[in-house]
């Protein structure tokens, strides 16, 4: 463990680390755009420069080794000196459009213009102008007067998500960030990581494209249950306190973007592009109204019915969802574990045209929560063979259960969260929440629990599962 | 008067380059009694007692380089000649590649062995057309007549030797960018650390020297170091292909021993000034390095200590001499469009500040010059000094502070009065 001194203070630095890994460890700020703790260091945007003592010029920090003894500083007027003329070159030919620029708010190059430089431009020549809007991706564009060639989005693609993808082109002032052939990137299950990896406003996620200034929402920790890896991501949300009244209210409870937040024991700073898309699993129509045979009935109604059916059935088999949470999971188990033949079903399959699995983070399991499932209902449904016809009740928790095999006289209690027209046939269905509704774990493949938050307020009419078993089980045993 | 040549020793004749006028020049000798008589360690000896300097600009000892390569560490070593003779006003290395390139090999030959090298490559300049073909044919040459692949001339050392054709880039000459653009990449230079003899190409221990420097090897070890040591002056070992261009009546490749009077350099040797005019300005060695004013130079003799000494440097031997009459508002354009043109662009200072440099020379040159001007330019050169990965944005920072700096005023009229002192075309009658 080298000793060195930053700004005179002693600090342990490990031995493999560099001067900016060191102090960006114990409390020291050193600015930096292309350096990333999981990428190569590139060492070409310069502003990390610090002086060595007793030097009268500066070094980049990010490729500088600790060595016993070393004495930096940080903050001395020449590093100050010249992080301002850093500044100045980098915004030389950036529009500073932040005005329409998504990224303002949590942009690098915003933060770091007010602390270390605050100055306008000395240049008063034109701006060198580049594309703007290249399509890299179907999923992404690129504003090419923004882009400050850090080149971290390269070496994502290289070094991380293997694609690569994307490449420079053309040299100097008029260097291109550019997709190595076409549709290279579109090929990238990973692709988006790079649009947070963008320290300015230069690439930029199609589906956020001008939804909304990052001010104005809110990130709510939570898993993406895309697959088994079961990442942990940030599901970013209009706040409450700037609450739409007039204009689209729906935008209060929409999901504005999910970003990736980072769990090292499970997926690190990344997530994959379904893990972006989580909209479009969240945001089907709702189911919201509780039904007997099709008939609107009150959510206590369906419940009851739901108890009656139990009491009376013989062979009653329940299909429990791969989507539940550890404690849905758990409530279900106590409260009618006893009383079902239960089977883990798998409610979601891979989609056509989908990654089924890599050696990074996408697993060929699409369920969330399978490996607690498995671990309180040992038996499985492979989802395709007959059921015994002896069956009189089916308790079908969650989607991906195809009713035609079920046999000709057994009932139905159907409890999903999403308009579908199974819904309506099912001798009793319970609309339950979503996971953007409630707390909850879920458990990975490799076992590790993560925890989601509620993003929005669950519908009143819609049951709450982890009391919903409960609910039922309790009158159940009441009358018994 | 020292005139000692090492280099130049024979006439240039159509058949000068090939391997039987080599041979009968007594070449190849040297390589035989390398690998008869000596270790590898001697070779390496002979080379620091010799205290040659690198001849491509940064003027680095050759065996310092060397030292740092480990013999035995188990691990392949490289070695790379730079032919990537790209600065502006340097071409020098040509003369080697075209009319003496089995020099260069056997030369290189000495080092892999000294170095424990199996793969050893020439990174040519793509625009070298008969240095290429001139250089590739000796290397047939060379195998055909068992001087290289397997068994050399009967021994157990075996070098292979790949010639390397650049695609004309500026920062490919540049040594690390060099061995990038060699592994297929794009010709980015490497931030040290590490050094590149310590992890280079395919990161592995790699030294890259340029081609005169190698050249020299040859005279070195069939000499002795310390007799090579003795050419020149007491810090600078050795003679120096000098090639100069610009305004003199007779330019071309010239080699001089260190330490010989510049005065009689350019007015004898190369006949003087075009038109019989004064000297304005001498651009020493490649454009990187600082300009010196004709006054200036007069008294100084070719050699590291009196260059140093006058704020400037040998560079690369590439001498550019500007005559009375030339617009040094123009000629600073021409360098920053050069600049501009090559930054690679992948670090901050250089890829913006060379286009702002460039573009606000084109602005003062057009007319539109500022009061604040030159201070901007002095201090976008400022910001390069030392602060990129590669040496291209102190180059650019020199030429920019040092032709501000002896040619202010030039500027200053410039700006003033929105045109140049000087009409735009230098006429100078070639005095034949």
């Amino acid at each position: 463990m080298p000793e060195i001194f930053i700004n005179g203070k002693s600090v342990q630095a490990e031995r493999d680390q560099s001067v900016l890994q060191a102090a960006l460890a114990n409390g020291f700020y050193i600015p930096y755009f292309c350096w990333h703790p999981k990428l190569s260091v590139a060492g070409n945007c310069r502003i990390c420069c610090v002086q060595v003592e007793g030097r009268s010029w500066v070094e980049i920090s990010c490729n500088m080794p600790v060595t016993e003894g070393l004495r930096v500083l940080t903050d001395s007027d020449v590093v100050k000196a010249y992080r301002k003329s850093i500044m100045q070159l980098v915004t030389l030919n950036h529009p500073v459009d932040c005005g329409i620029c998504d990224k303002a708010g949590e942009c690098t190059l915003q933060d770091y213009h007010y602390k270390y430089n605050g100055e306008p431009s000395m240049s008063r020549d034109p701006k060198v102008h580049a594309t703007k809007f290249h399509p890299l991706s179907e999923r992404i564009v690129l504003d090419n007067e923004r882009c400050i060639v850090c080149s971290r989005c390269v070496r994502f693609t290289r070094e991380i998500s293997k694609s690569n993808a994307l490449g420079i082109t053309q040299r100097g002032d008029a260097s291109l960030v550019r997709a190595a052939e076409d549709g290279a990137l579109d090929a990238d299950p990973y692709s988006d990581n790079i649009v947070d990896l963008c320290p300015v406003g230069a690439l930029l996620s199609r589906s956020f494209l001008y939804k909304s200034r990052v001010w104005y929402l809110k990130p709510t920790p939570s898993v993406c249950p895309g697959c088994a890896r079961g990442c942990a991501v940030h599901i970013w949300h209009r706040k409450p306190e700037w609450k739409l009244n007039a204009l689209d209210a729906g935008q209060n409870t929409r999901i504005e973007r999910v970003t990736p937040l980072d769990n090292p024991q499970v997926n690190g700073p990344w997530i994959c592009n379904k893990g972006r898309d989580l909209a479009q699993i969240f945001e089907r129509p709702r189911a919201v109204q509780a039904m007997l045979k099709g008939k609107p009935v009150e959510l206590d109604a369906a419940i009851g019915a739901a108890r009656r059916l139990i009491d009376g059935a013989k062979h009653p088999v329940a299909m429990v969802s791969s989507w539940g949470s550890n404690e849905e999971l758990d409530a279900f188990k106590r409260a009618l574990g006893g009383q079902f033949a239960s089977y883990v079903k798998r409610d979601w399959a891979p989609q056509p045209g989908e990654r089924l699995d890599d050696d990074f983070l996408i697993r060929a399991d699409k369920n969330p929560n399978s490996a607690a499932a498995r671990a309180l209902f040992p038996r499985q449904d492979d989802g395709a063979a007959a059921l015994d016809a002896d069956i009189d009740l089916i308790l079908v928790w969650g989607e991906g259960f195809d009713f035609a095999r079920l046999p000709a006289r057994a009932r139905v209690i159907f409890l999903n969260a999403y308009l579908q027209p199974e819904n309506g046939h099912a001798d009793v269905f319970i609309p339950i929440s979503i996971q953007t509704e409630r707390h909850g774990h879920y458990t990975n493949f490799e076992g590790v629990v993560s925890a989601f938050e509620p993003c929005f307020a669950r519908k009143p009419t819609v049951a709450d599962s982890e009391t919903l078993f409960a609910e039922i089980a309790a009158t159940a045993v009441a009358r018994t | 008067m020292p005139d000692t040549k090492l280099l130049m020793t024979f006439p240039v004749t159509a058949t000068s380059h090939t391997l039987v006028e080599y041979r009968a020049r007594g070449g190849y000798a040297t390589l035989a009694k390398v690998l008869t008589e000596m270790k590898a360690e001697e070779v390496a000896k002979e080379v620091m007692a010799s205290g040659i300097q690198g001849r491509g600009g940064a003027g680095f000892p050759m065996g310092r380089k060397w030292a740092v390569v480990h013999l035995n560490d188990g691990q392949p070593h490289y070695l790379c000649a730079n032919a990537d003779e790209g600065e502006p006003g340097t071409f020098k290395d040509r003369w080697i590649l075209e009319y003496a390139p089995h020099l260069l090999i056997e030369s290189m030959l000495i080092a892999a062995y000294a170095l424990q090298v199996r793969h050893a490559f020439v990174y040519i300049r793509g625009e070298f057309d008969q240095p290429y073909h001139r250089l590739a044919a000796a290397v047939e040459e060379a195998y055909a007549s068992g001087r290289l692949g397997e068994g050399i001339l009967g021994s157990e050392f075996a070098c292979d030797l790949v010639i390397y054709r650049g695609a004309g880039s500026y920062v490919c000459g540049e040594a690390s960018a060099l061995l990038t653009s060699i592994e297929g990449k794009r010709g980015y230079p490497r931030n040290r650390p590490p050094r590149l003899t310590v992890r280079g190409l395919y990161q592995r221990p790699t030294v890259v020297n340029n081609v005169e420097t190698l050249s020299n090897i040859v005279g070195i070890i069939a000499n002795g170091g310390a007799a090579f040591k003795k050419v020149g002056t007491e810090k600078s070992p050795g003679t120096r292909l000098i090639s100069i261009s610009g305004h003199v009546n007779r330019p071309g490749v010239y080699e001089i021993e260190y330490g010989y009077p510049w005065a009689k350099f350019i007015f004898d040797d190369c006949g003087g000034i075009l038109g019989g005019r004064e000297l304005k300005g001498i651009i020493p060695g490649g454009i990187s390095t600082k300009i010196l004013t004709g006054p200036e130079m007069k008294p100084l003799r070719l050699c590291n200590e009196d260059l140093e000494a006058a704020g400037s440097s040998m560079g690369s031997g590439g001498m550019v001499a500007i005559a009375d009459g030339t617009c040094m508002v123009r000629l600073l354009q021409v360098l920053l469009r050069f600049y501009h043109h090559e930054s690679c662009g992948q670090c901050t200072p250089c890829r913006e500040g060379m286009g702002w440099l460039h573009r606000i020379i084109d602005r003062i040159v057009a007319g539109e010059g500022r009061a604040e001007d030159i201070e901007r330019l002095y201090q976008i050169s400022k910001w390069n000094d030392g602060t990129t990965i590669c040496g291209m944005g102190d180059a650019a920072g020199y030429a920019t502070s040092g032709i501000l700096n002896k040619f202010r005023d030039e500027f200053e009229y410039c700006i003033e009065h929105k045109r140049s002192r000087f009409n735009g075309t230098l006429e100078c009658p070639r005095s034949s």
